[in-house]
């Protein structure tokens, strides 16, 4: 019976036993792969700045059992046992994670189910501008780059003179890794900078955090808020730029026009598998950490009368019954422009291997190196502060006309709703320490409502009697770089050449930079870099801007009267009355790095 | 008054100016690379690649005058590259104070048993003119970025053997990008600056052609015993 019960079990308990056998096969591999490793395995770990490939094994303890051995003081099993033994229980007491740092404070887990890397990026820079007359006035009055005042009024910026500043460019602060597993990653970057012309001091903003999954080589997701896969110039990171700051004309053409980051979905494949990539990308279309329901219209307390005005009918007065109204009693209307979405798309063909989007040839590539790319975009129901009050005077939308002027689209504030469909190709190639880069773009302009603006009226809410001169035409624009490394891999030369039209309707208002700049890399990566850029930058004053240029709004009077009659709210002299081409010489002398 | 202050009718020639220069710079640029004229030796041919070993044939940029092809037996190649080991170059003032590092051997005998066959072959079909780059490979810190890299070249001019180590398990980054960022361009880290060593020191000799020491790998040859692997050694 003692003999029974136990086959008893054992039958009873089959699956018991096949459990017991198959943790018995894998002990066994356990130990056998416990025995290679008793011999060469080992890890790598960081000291003194080095990394060392350090065995599990204790080699003092393996010494004096291979000793031990020898002498005969134990058996063969016996030392095998030991050092298994040992390994598991360095194995056991290990910590879980580790952490090393590598362009990057590095934290993994041993599993590596979540890795953070955590970066700095410093960039410091010493501008020296010089101006010419014309900047004194009539001064930038197309509010280009910088749209002045306490509540976003449309001024001119004047300057006079040089000047020499520092500038903390660029104050990053990275957090990145993955979730669960390398093809689940998370990206968050805090921008602290201020620009060169900050009118206020620069603050913690979350510029980046999105989600990246790469399960799938072919169908590629980022969600989340950054940098719109649209243009090359601007999808490049700002640390491998050949020159201190992008040409004017790059960053005009974004995506939404509004900024280079957006919150949205972008669907894409590998870049590293296969030569053709696509970027599918759908966004809210109203810049970072902003929405739509950001965007409305002033209006009165009846429905459907504009309002933004202190006092007085509507100006100019396109619905007849509106009372006169107070600035302050309005109600913030939003619209349909809240269900509107922005769609982009750009293919690239990656014609003679992978040239990336960093600038210049760093790497020093020994193939060439060539890709050309194009992209479009549709961004509806931007809202460029309606043209149903005294322009200037309406407060909505301040965050939308801050960012339309930030990236070179201030002259067409104050036109109502718009569309923009912007469309662009571009082309790069690399060859041993060789670059040549160029884009084209294109920005079609929708402006819904068709008639041109009416700006002077007979009387309070009489018929208009002087319009807009025009019609806000398109805008197009693009630039060739080139660069060569003197020194592979450290020492490069490079020029580059911008041309810009910001309204195809308008003489006068070209914009063109030229720029040159030498850059040092001293350890061969984009990391750490000194730069020093010459730019020169001429732009004309040409153009028409509401508020801002001839005809100036008014509700009835004449321009010409002296003085200026009150029926002129703004004043009645232009900003951009004295004309000109505004001259702006600017050297920078920047210093990265980038940990 | 200056320049840049002469006010509306200088910008057309300036802009003229400055745009004939960036023309000519890029027109510069590019006729260099027309002429196509290396100044980093360039992979011609590679012979071997995996997962551990990567061995290519560089075409020198400088005339190097090197005995080759070369036959070397993998046991030849084991036996020369066990033989050195290394230390850091540390830049100045470092340098006054590192002296006390002890040299470390370059290769383990697992990663020379790898990459000896390789480069055997190599030897055999590189030519005068060219070089054997190698890399040994490893999982790196964290194995989904970046690959450990033990990298370098071999070169023969008789009767010396020259090996140059390019990067001691340098962290080299898996893809073109950063895995992190896709639009950063991830850039391998550039070859660092060591101090080599042989053992028996009495055949690291000043090679006269480039005052660069060499190996005399065929005395050495004779006089090394290749080690054998005792039966039953633990």
């Amino acid at each position: 019976m003692k003999k029974a019960a136990p086959v008893g079990r054992n039958i009873q308990n089959g699956p018991s036993l096949l459990s017991r056998f198959l943790t018995l096969v894998a002990l066994l591999a356990l130990a056998g792969s416990m025995d290679a490793l008793a011999v060469e395995s080992g890890r790598l770990i960081e000291k003194d700045g080095k990394y060392v490939f350090v065995e599990n094994q204790d080699p003092a303890l393996r010494l004096l059992l291979e000793r031990a051995v020898d002498k005969g003081f134990i058996s063969r099993e016996e030392y095998e046992q030991a050092l298994k033994a040992s390994e598991e229980y360095r194995y056991q007491t290990q910590l879980p994670f580790k952490m090393w740092y590598d362009r990057g404070f590095n934290f993994s887990m041993n599993d590596n189910a979540f890795f953070l890397k955590v970066r700095g990026r410093f960039q410091n820079r010493l501008t020296t501008r010089w101006r010419n007359d014309a900047w004194r006035n009539p001064g930038d009055a197309k509010n280009f780059p910088e749209l002045l005042g306490v509540f976003g009024d449309y001024r001119a910026n004047r300057s006079v003179g040089n000047s020499t500043q520092f500038n903390l460019r660029r104050a990053r602060l990275l957090f990145t890794g993955h979730l669960f597993n390398p093809d689940f990653k998370y990206f968050l970057q805090l921008g602290m900078e201020s620009s060169e012309n900050a009118q206020t001091p620069g603050s913690v903003n979350l510029l980046d955090y999105y989600l990246t999954s790469t399960h799938f080589p072919l169908l590629n997701a980022q969600l989340g808020q950054y940098k719109v896969y649209f243009n090359r110039s601007q999808i490049n990171n700002t640390a491998s730029m050949q020159f201190a700051e992008r040409a004017l004309v790059q960053d005009v053409f974004t995506a939404n026009g509004l900024n280079r980051r957006d919150i949205g979905l972008t669907i894409m494949n590998d870049e590293e598998v296969y030569p053709i990539n696509y970027y599918f990308g759908i966004f809210d279309g109203g810049g970072p950490l902003f929405t739509d329901y950001g965007s409305y219209e002033s209006e009165e307390p009846a429905e459907g009368c504009p309002g933004g005005q202190t006092s007085g009918n509507p100006f100019p007065s396109p619905a007849t019954g509106c009372a006169g109204n107070q600035r302050n009693i309005n109600a913030n209307a939003r619209f349909n422009s809240i269900s509107q979405l922005m769609y982009t798309a750009r293919v690239m063909w990656n014609v003679m291997g992978r040239p990336g989007y960093g600038e210049g040839d760093l790497a020093y590539s020994e193939t060439p190196q060539w890709s050309v790319a194009g992209n479009i975009a549709y961004n509806p129901q931007i809202n460029t502060s309606s043209n149903n009050a005294f322009v200037g005077i309406d407060l909505a939308n301040l965050n939308w006309r801050r960012q339309l002027a930030t990236f070179g689209n201030g002259r067409q504030l104050g036109w109502g709703f718009v569309d923009y469909t912007t469309w662009g190709v571009d082309s790069v190639l690399k060859y041993r320490g060789f670059s040549l880069q160029g884009e084209y773009y294109f920005k079609n302009i929708n402006r819904h409502n068709k008639g041109l603006p009416c700006l002077q009226t007979v009387g309070t809410g009489g018929p208009c009697t002087t319009f807009a001169p025009n019609q806000f035409g398109n805008s197009t624009g693009w630039y060739v770089q080139s660069g060569y490394y003197l020194i592979p891999r450290h020492l490069e030369l490079a020029a580059r050449y911008a041309y810009w039209d910001p309204d195809t309707h308008a003489a006068s208002d070209l914009v063109k930079e030229v720029d040159l700049s030498l850059n040092w890399f001293p350890f061969g990566t984009y990391d750490y870099q000194v730069m020093i850029t010459y730019s020169n930058i001429a732009m004309g004053t040409g153009g028409y801007a509401i508020g801002r240029s001839s005809p100036l709004p008014s509700t009835g009077g004449s321009q010409s009267t002296v003085p200026c009659p009150p029926t002129f709210p703004s004043g009645c002299v232009p900003l951009d009355a004295k004309g000109g081409t505004l001259i702006d010489n600017v050297l920078r002398f920047q210093v990265q790095v980038f940990f | 008054m200056k320049r840049w202050e002469k006010g509306p009718e200088m910008p057309g020639r300036a802009i003229e100016r400055w745009r004939g220069l960036a023309i000519r710079t890029v027109l510069l640029g590019g006729l260099l690379a027309l002429v196509g004229c290396a100044r980093l030796p360039y992979t011609v041919q590679t012979v071997h690649q995996d997962q551990r070993v990567v061995v290519a044939i560089q075409r020198e940029v400088t005339s190097a005058g090197y005995s080759h092809p070369v036959q070397l037996s993998p046991q030849d190649l084991v036996a020369i590259l066990g033989s050195f080991s290394f230390r850091p170059q540390q830049r100045l003032p470092l340098r006054w104070f590192a002296e006390e590092t002890p040299p470390k051997k370059i290769f383990r005998q697992d990663e020379l048993e790898a990459l000896a066959p390789f480069l055997a072959e190599a030897l055999q079909k590189v030519g005068p003119e060219e070089r054997v780059h190698f890399q040994v490979l490893a999982p790196g810190m964290n194995p989904a970025y970046e690959h450990d890299t033990n990298g370098g070249w071999i070169a023969v001019r008789d009767p010396y053997f020259h090996l140059t180590l390019e990067h001691f398990h340098a962290q080299f980054p898996v893809r073109k990008d950063e895995m992190w960022d896709l639009r950063y361009p991830a850039i391998p880290p550039e070859p660092g600056a060591f101090l080599l060593y042989f053992e028996p020191n009495r055949f690291w000799i000043t090679d006269p052609a480039v005052d660069e020491r060499g190996v005399l790998y065929r005395d050495f040859l004779k006089s090394v015993v290749l080690p054998v692997r005792k039966q039953g050694s633990p």
